[in-house]
């Protein structure tokens, strides 16, 4: 039958726009597996995407892209850690003894458009694991002047790469350019002993992948030491 | 076919001259001169007529040497140190014409390959002379005497085939020019240096080398005043568009004061580095590319403000170096079994106002944190450094405020003033 607009006959071959069914093609290289993270995750990490995470503060979204990042890392990948406001600690990053060897470091000194070039420089450049860009405690304002077209030429940069662009925010970034948004909150400490004794011995948060409805909040624990 | 002069007590430059009447391609040996006579068949004739050419150059030259004309360098060499006159081999009868040689002529011959001690194992099994090396069979010998022993059997029985060792000339990898005009401008004078930097990387190419470090003298209007930089790349380059590129950047950030006269371009040639990637293995970034990325970081964030974080051996609080490059290195290891809890540094610290009641903090002000503690862990007390400039003493304290944030908050001991070192995050 053919398609009809404005009284004229359209050839069938043709469809609508309003019908188009627009699939995303899904990377052939293999994912990054998240053994703590499998609740919010269940297949992994696809190569080439944009993931965010948001949370305020101590709710545990330092600590979660860290595991991330050293992850990646001890599959041998090069990482980079584009820092805002010059607040990563390098001691907390899991197995830092081997992982800080493959991290670039970038401190931007409170400088949003210098970390978004860099980020910019270093996906073009190509090879990394995992590019994480730390906005934690930058100004609303500041980060709401950010155009969304950024986030799109993120996603056209590392479209069909092996590289995974890990966005760390107060409030979620990329929107709709994120194919995965994971929302973490503080849900309370955990101490040993009594007061003036007592040590911190985890925090335990709920995440919650807003990119699929499907998945509840689930409990997250981050553990003071390793394992 | 090779042919190989050799002389006692005269002039290597007498020997060169004569070789190189006959080919540009000369191998020098100690006191032999070797070049192919393959390509003199066309010219002169038959290996008859090449050596009596080569006679002919002799005697003019008044030259007292020994000719041996035979298959393999290697072979015309030994013949033409042990034979006086004219030596002529014809393919295949290498073994019969060595056979006389004794075994000192190949220990001799390359005494880098055959050590003393090998000959004196041969002569106690009463071998004496090549023709008694070669009647041995090369699988015993390979069994007894390894590589070494199957090398010095070939040697003797002149079956060695290997390409002349030519000596090159180290190429120059500096660049000079004087204007006509000085240059005031960056544009101007990257176009010339571009031009330059080509040239050295196609000199370095062609001598498989690249260029570990890059040296710029350039000579200013102002009398007195000349700028250098030398720049060291993490990675060998050859790639001419990288280096004007690292340049660039460099002279952008550093630029020469006063208009420029002249300038002088050197690079410093290493072996490239050859690193195959494995199919197997992740992805890292190109060493060109990333040396160049982090360059332009560099320039935008300042230089201090890129690398990778190298921990320092102390228990200094925040104690790290930032050095150039990651590693290349592929080094798996096992992946975080848990989740850790993380800090975020404030860098400087934030000074604090704290309300302390019954020796533990109650209250806490700072720039952005305000709240009253519900929880707190502490004091510890670290202190180090002593001996110099960069000690530290303090009494650290874990504080849950009401806003829902984790802080690590301090005293200093020396001026019992409060600051916030980090949030647990």
């Amino acid at each position: 039958m053919a398609n009809t607009i404005g009284g004229l006959a359209l050839d069938s071959r043709w469809t609508k726009a309003s019908e188009l069914h627009v699939t995303r093609e899904e990377s052939k290289l293999a994912t990054l597996e998240l053994h703590r993270l499998k609740p919010f995750f269940p297949n992994g990490l696809q190569r080439g995407s944009l993931l965010e995470i948001t949370g305020a503060k101590s709710s545990g979204r330092t600590s979660t892209s860290l595991y991330i990042l050293a992850e990646s890392i001890s599959r041998g990948e090069t990482c980079a850690f584009i820092d805002l406001n010059n607040a990563f600690h390098p001691a907390s990053l899991p197995k830092a003894e081997v992982g800080l060897n493959h991290l670039c470091w970038v401190r931007c000194n409170g400088n949003t458009e210098h970390a978004l070039r860099s980020a910019d420089l270093l996906l073009h450049a190509g090879g990394f694991g995992v590019v994480l860009l730390d906005l934690c405690g930058a100004r609303p304002q500041t980060l709401n002047r950010i155009p969304l077209s950024y986030w799109f030429r993120f996603q056209r940069a590392i479209e069909h790469t092996p590289t995974i662009l890990l966005i760390c925010a107060e409030q979620p970034q990329a929107r709709s350019c994120a194919r995965y948004s994971l929302a973490i909150k503080n849900r309370k400490f955990h101490w040993k002993g009594k007061e003036p004794f007592a040590i911190l011995t985890a925090l335990e948060s709920t995440a919650q992948n807003n990119k699929v409805s499907s998945i509840r909040p689930e409990p997250l624990l981050i553990q003071t030491g390793e394992a | 076919m090779y042919a190989s002069l050799s002389a006692n007590n005269v002039p290597a430059a007498l020997l060169l001259a004569v070789a190189s009447r006959f080919s540009p391609q000369v191998e020098r040996t100690g006191q032999n001169v070797t070049f192919s006579i393959a390509p003199l068949r066309q010219l002169i004739g038959s290996p008859h007529q090449i050596a009596s050419e080569i006679c002919r150059a002799g005697y003019e030259c008044k030259l007292p040497a020994s000719l041996a004309i035979a298959a393999n360098p290697d072979s015309a060499i030994l013949l033409s140190r042990h034979f006086t006159g004219v030596t002529m081999v014809t393919p295949g009868e290498e073994r019969l014409k060595l056979a006389p040689l004794p075994l000192a002529e190949l220990f001799a011959y390359d005494p880098v390959k055959l050590t003393p001690s090998l000959l004196e194992i041969l002569l106690r099994w009463g071998v004496k002379t090549c023709e008694d090396l070669a009647a041995l069979p090369e699988k015993g010998l390979s069994e007894r005497l390894g590589a070494a022993g199957i090398y010095l059997r070939r040697l003797a029985c002149g079956t060695i085939q290997r390409p002349l060792r030519l000596k090159t000339e180290r190429s120059s990898y500096t660049i000079e020019k004087e204007l006509e005009d000085s240059l005031e401008l960056l544009e101007p004078l990257l176009f010339l240096l571009s031009r330059a930097a080509g040239e050295l990387c196609h000199r370095l190419r062609a001598q498989s080398q690249a260029a570990r470090e890059l040296d710029l003298q350039l000579t200013l209007d102002e009398k007195g005043a000349d700028y250098t930089c030398r720049l060291e790349f993490p990675v060998p380059l050859s790639d001419a568009r990288t280096i004007l590129k690292l340049l660039q950047l460099h002279l952008e950030r550093h630029a020469p004061g006063a208009p420029v006269r002249a300038f002088r371009l050197h690079l410093e040639p290493v072996e490239p580095q050859r690193v195959q990637g494995g199919i197997f293995l992740p992805p890292t970034p190109a060493p060109d590319k990333l040396q160049l990325t982090m360059a332009r970081i560099a320039g935008m964030v300042g230089a201090e403000n890129v690398g990778t974080p190298v921990l320092l051996n102390t228990h200094r609080p925040d104690a790290f170096t930032l050095t150039p490059l990651p590693g290349s290195a592929h080094a798996e290891n096992q992946p975080p079994e848990t989740l850790r809890l993380a800090m975020r540094l404030f860098r400087p610290a934030l000074h604090a106002q704290v309300q302390v009641v019954q020796l533990a903090p109650k209250n806490l002000a700072a720039s952005g944190i305000r709240g009253h503690v519900l929880r707190h862990a502490g004091p510890w007390k670290t202190s180090g450094d002593w001996w110099s400039s960069t000690s530290w003493s303090r009494e650290e304290w874990d504080v849950a405020l009401d806003d829902g944030a984790l802080y690590r908050i301090y005293q200093e001991s020396a001026s019992s003033e409060w600051f916030v070192h980090a949030v647990y995050d």
